[in-house]
């Protein structure tokens, strides 16, 4: 199903936990790999010049600074490169969203697999908010193949994939989101989580929700789910349905913690659907920050239905 | 009758060191290098408390605690984590330890005994 994933890395310890996930897979999977790394030029334009990524400073690009760059690769995934032979090494300069997702397109992979941000921690400033890089937002919201987000060192630990959490909203955009849940479900021979939580963040703004109301509301969504997906899950059983109460990120991240899932996939954004202008959605965009296991965010259905 | 302690961790040096640890206190132990042989181990030896690595090579920690949660008999197997991974303390929230390599083993010892006795 992963014949081929491309590993989008800066080779620097904050993509440490995506190599884990990206190396692991492979392995497991007998995919191809595709260890990527693109030396940002710091315009848009032509450059003679790229920021080297582990100083921030800005360099000169010629084909040694690319063979050091590449040496350097090797060495830090030098254990991971000896045990999977079908990885090799990629680099070259341009901005790095736009050359991974040439890449993608070009050797035509499955799957992109990336970590959240290269940002450190909170860095005490008043402003900090957790978000995803910028990188990541742009690769997402055009990629053809699903992207699998490794965003805390936690996500990295799993180990292949047996028991999978597809959050849903029930929008059209959520149904490529679905399929691919349903797809390696059903490869993998995978538990699927049917998930749909109910939001009732509106009564913090003084919206009076009744229990009824809301307990209707779950039970209304619970069919929804039965009529919307179960059909098209073609006698495939090994599923289960669940809708809680609550503000849709925290809820799907409790809810994948305490069923121990390994994999959580949602659609990258859920009002436009396919539309490479939205950024990622604000409940995956969290979700993908605060899980305990990697995140797939799927916006388009064209590399799911060749699966 | 001494406390068993299953030891789940794919390094044997690892494993021989918290073997050789845990006999010199009075505890017997027993062994497996991954997720699938503690599976079976379990089973077998009936553990009092488990000691688990998260990243091994075929079937990795956090699946193994999963199949054991589902196992009505060893589900309150209490689990401490022994990991080289950084954030591994938020893999197993009901472990009753998450300890990170390389280790403390007066630490180890005194969680053991507050566990197990």
């Amino acid at each position: 199903m992963f014949k081929r994933i491309l590993f989008a890395t800066t080779a620097s310890p904050s993509c440490d936990n995506a190599a884990r996930v990206a190396f692991d897979m492979a392995k497991r999977y007998g995919s191809e790999l595709i260890v990527f790394h693109v030396l940002g030029i710091p315009s848009r334009g032509f450059s003679r010049f790229v920021t080297d990524v582990r100083t921030g400073e800005i360099v000169t690009f010629d084909d040694d600074y690319l063979g050091w760059v590449k040496e350097e690769m090797k060495n830090t995934y030098a254990i991971q490169l000896d045990m999977h032979q079908k990885s090799r090494i990629e680099a070259l300069p341009g901005v790095p969203h736009t050359e991974i997702l040439r890449a993608a397109r070009k050797r035509d992979v499955d799957l992109i697999i990336m970590g959240s941000t290269t940002r450190e921690e909170d860095d005490g400033t008043y402003t900090y908010r957790s978000a995803t890089g910028s990188t990541l937002q742009d690769v997402t919201k055009a990629a053809r193949c699903p992207v699998l987000i490794i965003g805390r060192p936690v996500a990295s630990v799993w180990g292949g994939f047996s028991n999978i959490v597809f959050g849903t909203d029930f929008s059209r955009s959520a149904d490529s989101a679905f399929l691919f849940a349903y797809k390696v479900a059903k490869t993998f021979g995978c538990t699927l989580h049917l998930f749909h939580a109910y939001d009732i963040s509106a009564i913090h703004s003084g919206k009076i929700m009744e229990q009824d109301e809301i307990e209707d509301n779950m039970i209304e969504a619970r069919e929804k789910i039965r009529k919307m997906y179960i059909p098209r899950l073609k006698g495939f059983d090994n599923y289960e349905i669940e809708i809680w109460e609550g503000i849709p990120y925290v809820e799907i991240v409790k809810f994948a913690r305490e069923n121990y899932a390994d994999l959580i996939v949602m659609a990258h954004h859920t009002r436009k659907p396919s539309s490479e202008k939205t950024l990622l959605g604000s409940t995956v965009e969290q979700v993908v920050l605060r899980a305990t296991c990697p995140v797939a965010s799927v916006n388009r259905p064209d590399k799911i239905k060749d699966i | 009758m001494a406390k068993k302690i299953l030891i789940v961790d794919d390094d044997p040096n690892i494993v021989t060191y918290l073997e050789d640890f845990f006999s010199d206190n009075g505890y017997e132990t027993c062994s497996a290098s991954d997720g699938s042989e503690a599976m079976i181990v379990l089973k077998k030896e009936k553990p009092d408390l488990i000691t688990l690595d998260l990243e091994m090579p075929e079937e990795w920690g956090p699946r193994f605690y999963r199949k054991l949660m589902k196992e009505e008999e060893f589900r309150k197997t209490p689990v401490i984590v022994i990991t080289g991974l950084t954030g591994g303390k938020y893999a197993i929230h009901k472990a009753v330890a998450s300890i990170t390599k390389p280790f403390d083993r007066d630490k180890l010892l005194k969680i053991v005994k507050d566990t197990i006795g």
